[in-house]
């Protein structure tokens, strides 16, 4: 395609509404280097003493493990489940599996407050309030249609004359998707596996919902502390939040550039 | 082996090829029942189950919440604010999003990936990091208030703990949904076409309006239902650039569910919540199928 | 790669031998049906030990579907497959032998060359010593050798083409199936890899069946052609069976260029449109004739040659094409395609000469009209 100029009134709007879209984001990172103790921009002075003082909050450090916990298994079991009814649904192609997909899909599209709500009234009955296996469940729910979607993307764009080739050479089904689907389709469980994690690490109303005192994960924990303080805490925490996140999409991005070099 | 043998072979391989399939999806099945069908299910059932004052349920049935959300005239209020407050926050978002849009539909290279990611980004952050950015800008004594107080004001603006704070958090938070809508529906976008307009004479702000938006509106259309829909179900900014000021269905919902302990009334609102979602959803269907 | 495996001589053998060998690979009643249509409807064939045999058809004509039931890709509704006499027909794809060339070559996308070529080896749990020295001698006959650590990726499509053949090939299959190998080339190399197919096919004696729609591909390569249409088996034949004895108007039409008329019987001759011609059998009512354009001769008008049809007519069009011209001649209420090779002292003939048009009458090949 050929370049062509892109208006100057254009080019204003786009980085006015940038900037807009940026602000919130970038004005935490000076906030946290705030030293004052009540939250207020700029700052009348500077320091590190918001990063310093996340050690003394025990209950923000064990939510963060928990959500680290959390996030891991649920992006472990996302995959193991997706993969196989993925290939139900691309390969397999069971009567309904249009349909299908449409249901194991229909949480993505549900208002999150309404399923949050439905889910803690089923949670609180079978005692599940507040406990890993609630949370566990609930995150499931929410990241398995992004999981299923990713891999029958990625599944659909694999030849199927490559794994009939494999086939006819003398590779049983299991061994055909062990040697020849599994890695083709590599950088598509990166990418829903990496999507699984971030989603359940961010999740806040599905977890607000299903947590409680004894439990819960770091994003709620932020939400309690900005309702009750306003102070810089919660700027650290975001920062380190923010790199954290960074290196997962780095992490990833490499991954998928080496998967992608690899297919080639 | 005989043909009527031979002729049950695929038929049979079919029926395997089906028991396969299912027991592949058992699992996400199972997932999706137990976690997904059942409790929205039992959000209807719940609407009407009547209970004590001390909230725990008698195992009647009442259809005393669905009474008192239509005789009250402040769950008609909380509708029409919420639907009024979704509706603008949509229009905003439509407003600030369509320029980056369409400037990264006309980007080419490594400067359109660079600004991709930084638009998809801010969903990679929780919405509790994005609003309480918002609150270091639009506080009493964030960026904005300081700003103004540096060039002479007396009094603070109050930009939280009311409805534009609100909108305006909301506005921000939802703007990468509907550049990525957008993005999608400018994919028809030719830009011979656009050329074309132009060789036939057309200034440009006309070739905008006679050929650009026209042909960006189903974009447009399912960014606004997207931005609409995650709206009215949004309670994070509400409630925490709200201050307890404004009320919306989601802030109810939320506040009857954990708070008061509500769960008939809270489902009843949910199920609100979601006949407004049907509701959009149809007329989204519609202004498609007009446009074309 | 060593020959004996594939060719054994035709000398003495007892019967059963000579049915293993006649009916290497036998089609039987062979169907294929998506709920009410037939794509393959009870298809009988008979394949020799180390014949090469063509399927052409066009598009939809059930070669492809064939082709894939005998690699066990699709699953047969009714009939046989037997190979070698054994019945294969409810075997697994990956328990028959058969080395398939896929039209998009399949190769495997994240696997190096010779990982490519490996793969069947290692699914027969072959030792890497004899894998590696199978795959080197695979990469020399397709003449790859020092392309082993490539990724099909960085591979044209002509050496991609190769190392599927190599891949396929690399297994010793019972029979070599080959789908389209060639539509994916441009013309000149599809050419050389007609040749080099063909040779490798006849140095390993290999049984090799061909899918193509394409008539020439056919013709040149395939010691046995059979032309399909509709799910059915229109002819089997040899090149030249087919080229000069169509058994159907079907065959006369698809294999090679033709005149084809509508035209009457009346025992021994025929009236098109005016113009009436012997055929060489007796025949009545509605009939197709056909006529090839390069079997006819133009003379000018009034010249005749002996015994033959006849017809006079009109040049309405010239078409030169270099090595041929091409002539529509009106003759009565037809138009006559005729095909003349050029040299380089003939003139053209203008449009509206008059001239005379003669084919000898076992050129004059005449079907029953369909109904």
């Amino acid at each position: 395609m050929d370049e062509r100029p892109i208006s100057r009134i254009l080019i204003w709007l786009a980085s006015a509404s940038f900037l807009f879209l940026l602000a919130p984001v970038l004005i935490v990172i000076p906030l946290s280097f705030s030293g004052d103790v009540f939250m207020s921009f700029p700052p009348s002075s500077w320091s590190l003493r918001w990063y310093a003082s996340i050690g003394q909050h025990p209950k923000m450090i064990d939510a963060f493990f928990f959500s680290l916990k959390l996030a891991g298994a649920v992006t472990v079991v996302n995959l193991l489940i997706a993969v196989p009814a993925a290939y139900a649904l691309v390969r397999l192609a069971p009567p309904g599996a249009a349909t299908l997909m449409s249901v194991l899909t229909a949480p993505l599209l549900l208002p999150t407050i309404v399923l949050a709500l439905a889910m803690l009234i089923v949670a609180a009955r079978a005692g599940l309030l507040a406990t890993p296996q609630g949370l566990f469940l609930a995150h499931l729910v929410v990241t398995l249609p992004y999981a299923l979607r990713i891999i029958s993307t990625a599944l659909a764009t694999v030849p199927i004359a490559v794994e009939e080739a494999a086939a006819t050479l003398g590779a049983t089904p299991l061994t055909v998707f062990r040697r020849v689907t599994l890695p083709l389709i590599i950088p598509g469980l990166v990418a829903a596996g990496a999507l699984s994690f971030l989603v359940s690490f961010d999740e806040v109303v599905l977890s607000l919902f299903m947590s409680g005192p004894r439990l819960s994960t770091l994003p709620v924990e932020m939400y309690h502390h900005v309702e009750s303080r306003a102070d810089p805490l919660v700027a650290a925490i975001s920062v380190l939040l923010v790199l954290f996140t960074l290196f997962i999409v780095i992490v990833v991005d490499r991954s998928l550039g080496l998967a992608r070099t690899f297919v080639k | 082996m005989s043909a009527a043998a031979t002729a049950q072979g695929p038929a049979q391989s079919r029926r395997g090829t089906t028991f396969t399939a299912a027991t592949l999806l058992l699992p996400i099945l199972l997932i999706n029942a137990i976690g997904f069908m059942l409790p929205v299910a039992n959000l209807a059932v719940i609407s009407v189950s009547e209970i004590r004052s001390s909230g725990a349920m008698t195992g009647g049935w009442s259809i005393a919440k669905w009474t008192t959300v239509a005789t009250d005239p402040f769950y008609w209020e909380l509708l029409a604010n919420t639907v009024r407050t979704s509706l603008i926050v949509t229009i905003l978002t439509l407003v600030v999003s369509y320029p980056i849009a369409l400037c990264l539909h006309r980007m080419n290279g490594a400067w359109k990936s660079i600004l991709l990611v930084l638009v998809i980004s801010p969903l990679l952050l929780s919405s509790v990091v994005r609003t309480y950015g918002w609150i270091a800008i639009l506080s009493d004594r964030g960026l904005v208030n300081s700003a103004l107080a540096a060039l002479g004001a007396q009094e603070p603006f109050r930009l939280m703990f009311n409805l534009t704070g609100v909108m305006i958090g909301l506005t921000e938070i939802l703007m990468p949904y509907m550049i990525l809508a957008l993005l999608a529906g400018f994919g028809r976008l030719d830009p011979r076409v656009e050329e074309a307009a132009a060789t036939l004479g057309a200034p440009p702000y006309r070739v905008f309006w006679r050929v650009v938006l026209p042909l960006s509106l189903p974009g447009v259309a399912l960014g606004s239902l997207l931005t609409f829909v995650l709206a009215i179900s949004s309670f994070i900014t509400p409630k925490l650039l709200g201050g307890g000021r404004v009320f919306l269905l989601a802030t109810e919902v939320y506040d009857q569910a954990i708070v008061t302990l509500d769960w008939p009334l809270a489902a009843t609102l949910s199920i609100i919540v979601l006949v407004v979602f049907g509701l959009a959803l149809a007329v989204y269907t519609r202004i498609l199928r007009q446009i074309g | 790669m060593p020959a004996e495996d594939h060719v054994s001589p035709v000398t003495k053998q007892n019967a059963d031998e000579t049915a293993a060998t006649d009916r290497f690979l036998s089609l039987q009643a062979l169907t294929k049906r998506y709920g009410d249509t037939a794509a393959v409807d009870a298809v009988d064939l008979d394949v020799r030990k180390g014949e090469f045999l063509a399927m052409l058809g066009p598009s939809g004509c059930g070669k492809t579907t064939t082709l894939r039931m005998i690699a066990g890709l699709v699953p047969t509704t009714a009939g046989q497959i037997v190979v070698a006499g054994r019945d294969l027909t409810n075997v697994p794809p990956y328990q028959r032998d058969m080395g398939l060339v896929f039209q998009s070559y399949a190769l495997f996308p994240h696997m190096s060359v010779a990982a490519n070529v490996a793969f069947g080896l290692e699914m027969r749990g072959m030792a890497k010593a004899d894998i590696r020295a199978r795959v080197a001698e695979a990469l020399q006959l397709v003449r790859l050798t020092g392309y082993e650590d490539r990724r099909p990726g960085q591979l044209s499509g002509g050496q991609q083409q190769r190392v599927a053949l190599a891949r396929a090939l690399v297994i010793r299959p019972l029979i070599l199936l080959l789908d389209e190998p060639l539509s994916n080339l441009d013309a000149k190399l599809r050419e050389e890899m007609r040749n080099e197919i063909r040779d490798i096919q006849r140095r390993l004696g290999t049984t090799a069946l061909f899918v193509t729609h394409d008539q020439d591909e056919a013709l040149t390569m395939a010691d046995r052609v059979v032309v399909m249409n509709k799910g059915r088996i229109e002819q089997t034949g040899t090149p030249e069976d087919l080229y000069e004895r169509p058994r159907t108007a079907f065959v006369a039409a698809f294999v090679g260029r033709t005149n084809r008329f509508p035209g009457t019987g009346a025992g021994e001759v025929v009236h098109v449109g005016g113009v009436t011609m012997r055929c060489a059998r007796p025949v009545s009512g509605p009939v197709e004739v056909m006529i090839r354009p390069h079997r006819i001769h133009l003379d000018g008008a009034g010249e005749r040659r002996a015994d033959d049809n006849h017809a006079a007519g009109t040049i309405i069009r010239t078409t030169y094409a270099g090595n041929v011209v091409q002539y529509d001649v009106q003759a009565g209420d037809a138009v006559f395609n005729v095909e003349q090779s050029t040299d380089a002292t003939g003139a053209l003939v203008s449009v509206g000469t008059a001239v005379t048009l003669s084919w000898s009458v076992a050129n004059t090949l005449v079907f029953e009209a369909a109904p």
